[in-house]
């Protein structure tokens, strides 16, 4: 009773309804995006278009969310419109009260950045003194609130060799997921890529770590969200989609309305108040060459291909120009993926 | 421990075009089993079902399997024994990945 499936509308949308924020992090990929937001009443029917289409989840973000005058009401219209709501943040307006009311307005999910278990890693990487008290204190008022909570953290060079620490610290936080994001090499991440980024014998190291702890670990589920884990065989069974997910189930709205296939993917294929969301899903060419993406230098003939498709197209478009440049994290040779 | 849940944290939506091609497949007595309807989505899993992987889904509010087979049988020509054997395995795959809870 499983089978294939074409998608009619994207499952869930990435949605930056404000770029402004509180923090100066190193590898911020939204820095110099416009600061033009939707107004109020344009957004709201925006929402109601993106439900009517079939959307079933928004994951706000920015930007800093919180920052956003209406953020409560919003999160509160598209919970009402049935859209299962989330968030990510920085956290650092997040104390037990707010944690309530973000509860009441219908969020059944948020994601705090960490990026470091070290306070003063993680506040040198985020340019704020005391960020990290806030956001660990942030998982636990959200928790308390009966808010499920994640931690996201982009994996760089002041964390690749932190995972065990990564974890007992979302253990200590009663975090229910921990994201492990590959480094996008997108705005200011691009722009401090050669201090940041891994090397792709780093990246093979970190993720064989990573996978070593996801399957260890009962209680915290750990998420790896980069393609190229399909070279160590560990994509996993219950995704159906092979690449990246980007274009595929999700896509992202950026704060004046501009659809994206991606946050870090800086292509407008539409605008979700001029257009049709189905209908851009449908027929933009840049999807469709997301979707279909062609084998390219050391990716032909490489026995991972059709597990991974080139890796995170993101980053290939980033570094190469080319959707369908091999991933520039791929520590694959010769058609080999080990 | 009998009655069949859906877990609520679980997404799902029909798909409009390919729910209709089904039906319309039904109608001419077609083979259908293999165009997906519906899609489950949850915490990154994502399923793909049928049409009757679509309504077998639709009936976990509570009822037992014997109340979903019956329900079933009106719906579909189907020998009520093959159809309790694929009943009972997508609801075992559903369990597996969490897609349902079973209760008193």
């Amino acid at each position: 009773m499983q089978n294939e499936i074409v998608l009619e509308a994207p499952l869930t949308i990435n949605w930056a309804i404000n770029n402004s924020c509180n923090f100066a992090c190193r590898h911020c990929y939204s820095r110099n995006d416009t600061h033009d937001e939707l107004p109020r009443d344009v957004l709201f029917a925006c929402l109601e278009k993106v439900a009517k289409a079939g959307v079933l989840s928004v994951n706000f973000g920015g930007g800093e969310p919180l920052l956003h005058p209406h953020l409560l009401e919003i999160a509160s219209f598209a919970s009402g419109l049935g859209l299962r709501v989330s968030m990510n943040s920085n956290g650092w307006l997040v104390d037990e009260q707010m944690a309530v009311t973000l509860k009441k307005a219908g969020f059944t999910k948020v994601g705090i950045s960490i990026d470091s278990h070290l306070p003063a890693v993680h506040d040198g990487f985020r340019g704020v003194a005391g960020s990290h008290a806030r956001a660990a204190a942030a998982l636990g008022h959200l928790a308390s609130a009966g808010i499920l909570t994640s931690i996201s953290t982009v994996i760089c060079r002041i964390n690749n060799d932190a995972i065990e620490e990564l974890v007992t610290f979302a253990l200590e936080h009663r975090a229910g997921q921990l994201n492990f994001h590959n480094f996008k090499c997108s705005g200011l991440g691009l722009a401090n890529k050669d201090e940041l980024d891994l090397s792709p014998e780093e990246w093979k190291i970190f993720y064989r770590g990573a996978l070593s702890a996801k399957q260890r670990e009962k209680v915290i589920d750990i998420s790896l969200d980069d393609p190229i884990i399909a070279l160590l065989g560990a994509r996993d069974t219950a995704s159906m989609v092979k690449g990246s997910v980007c274009g595929k189930l999700s896509l992202n709205i950026k704060s004046n309305g501009d659809i994206t296939p991606c946050g870090f993917i800086p292509v407008v294929i539409g605008n979700i108040a001029r257009d049709d969301l189905r209908q851009v899903w449908r027929d933009s060419d840049v999807l469709d060459r997301m979707r279909n993406k062609k084998p390219t230098g050391k990716c032909s003939g490489c026995s991972k291909y059709e597990e991974c498709l080139g890796g995170c197209t993101a980053r290939a478009l980033a570094l190469t120009g080319d959707m369908n440049s091999p991933d520039p994290h791929c520590w694959g040779s010769d058609g080999k993926p080990l | 421990m009998h009655n069949i849940h859906r877990n609520p944290n679980v997404m799902w939506r029909e798909e409009v075009d390919a729910l209709a091609e089904a039906q319309a497949g039904l109608e001419c007595g077609d083979d259908i089993g293999d165009i997906g309807t519906a899609v489950l989505f949850s915490g990154g899993a994502m399923l793909s079902i049928n049409v009757l992987g679509a309504e077998i889904w639709k009936l976990c509010d509570g009822r037992g399997i014997e109340e979903i087979v019956a329900e079933l049988l009106e719906q579909f020509d189907v020998e009520e024994e093959l159809l309790r054997s694929d009943v009972q395995a997508f609801l075992d795959d559903l369990t597996k990945k969490g897609f349902i809870t079973y209760a008193e």
